[in-house]
């Protein structure tokens, strides 16, 4: 257990993340404030920026960063980011589930992961050879769907709030049975990651 | 309002840093949090889909949830997955598990 030095790793995480974010952070936000001021933005869109810059800066931190700890960490960043986007379509069911399952389960899970491998002998990965081809590929798949994207129109219409009540309805009533297969695939799931990783002596002992 | 663009080249951002990082990890459970991230992705574009062109049915949101629910099922799995592969082998190194390779 002395190995695991998860703690003192989270606390210079935390304030080292604190000071670049602010430092990145604040610049931004003083632009934006000033073109809020100016009326060239609207308070929605000013979030909109923060949260999209949060989210690109957080994801290329879980993508680019050596210490397996704190990509996972920025994995939860990510996730709060696409809750608040949630918030900002209007869904806010959504955003809940988004900060229960990413924010909480998904990124416990993962950290038990890294945990029970080898984060605590070696928390430092290097990253395969195959890295400059990666970058090129990303970088071209993403300027095909940024350009595909923003080539197209779309006749957007009205949006509303989404009650809880009519999405409960929705998700019941007509998406009822993709609902139950749904919560067969969890089960499963689970039952089979059980299976998967139980030790051979258990198995040897029931047997 | 914001328009739409807006989250669909976020959406493909985040997907193409997502697929960026599948590519180039080689711990298997960095590349789960990749997948995260495209998943993530996608699930941002159904629920603008969802909010600014089907407002009246948002049939992109009821996506959105099974998108999650099948996210957590696969960490779930995969990792499990990991650690038989770990205890077998002592590496989490995805190019390292080349027994099928002929």
């Amino acid at each position: 257990m002395q190995r695991i030095a998860l703690p003192s790793q989270i606390d210079r995480v935390i304030v080292g993340g604190s000071l670049v974010a602010g430092a990145v952070l604040v610049p931004v936000l003083v632009v934006l404030i000033a073109l809020l001021g100016a009326d060239r933005i609207s308070g929605p869109e000013l979030v909109w920026w923060l949260l999209a810059l949060i989210i690109v800066a957080a994801a290329l931190g879980a993508v680019l960063l050596r210490n397996v700890v704190r990509a996972a960490l920025c994995l939860v960043i990510v996730a709060l980011g696409i809750a608040g986007m949630f918030l900002l379509l209007a869904s806010e069911f959504l955003a809940l589930v988004q900060v229960l399952v990413y924010g909480g389960g998904v990124t416990i899970l993962l950290l038990f992961g890294l945990m029970l491998t080898n984060a605590q002998d070696d928390p430092v990965v290097q990253d395969g050879s195959q890295k400059p081809f990666a970058f090129g590929v990303g970088i071209a798949l993403g300027a095909v769907i940024v350009i595909a994207m923003t080539d197209a129109t779309w006749n957007t219409g009205t949006r509303s709030v989404v009650a809880f009540r009519a999405l409960g309805d929705r998700l019941y009533r007509d998406f009822g049975v993709p609902f139950e297969v749904a919560s067969l695939v969890l089960l499963v799931a689970l039952v089979g990651a059980i299976a998967i990783s139980r030790r051979d002596r258990d198995e040897e002992e029931v047997a | 309002m914001i328009p739409l663009e807006n989250f669909l080249v976020l959406s493909g951002i985040l997907f193409a840093i997502g697929f960026y990082g599948v590519l180039a990890r080689r711990s298997a459970i960095l590349i789960l949090v990749s997948v995260e991230l495209m998943l993530a992705a996608v699930s941002i574009n159904f629920v603008a889909f969802a909010s600014y062109l089907d407002p009246d049915f948002f049939t992109g949101i009821i996506f959105s949830i099974f998108v999650i629910v099948v996210a957590a099922a696969e960490v779930g799995l995969a990792l499990g997955i990991v650690l038989r592969a770990y205890r077998e082998r002592a590496t989490a190194n995805v190019d390292e598990a080349n027994n099928l390779k002929w």
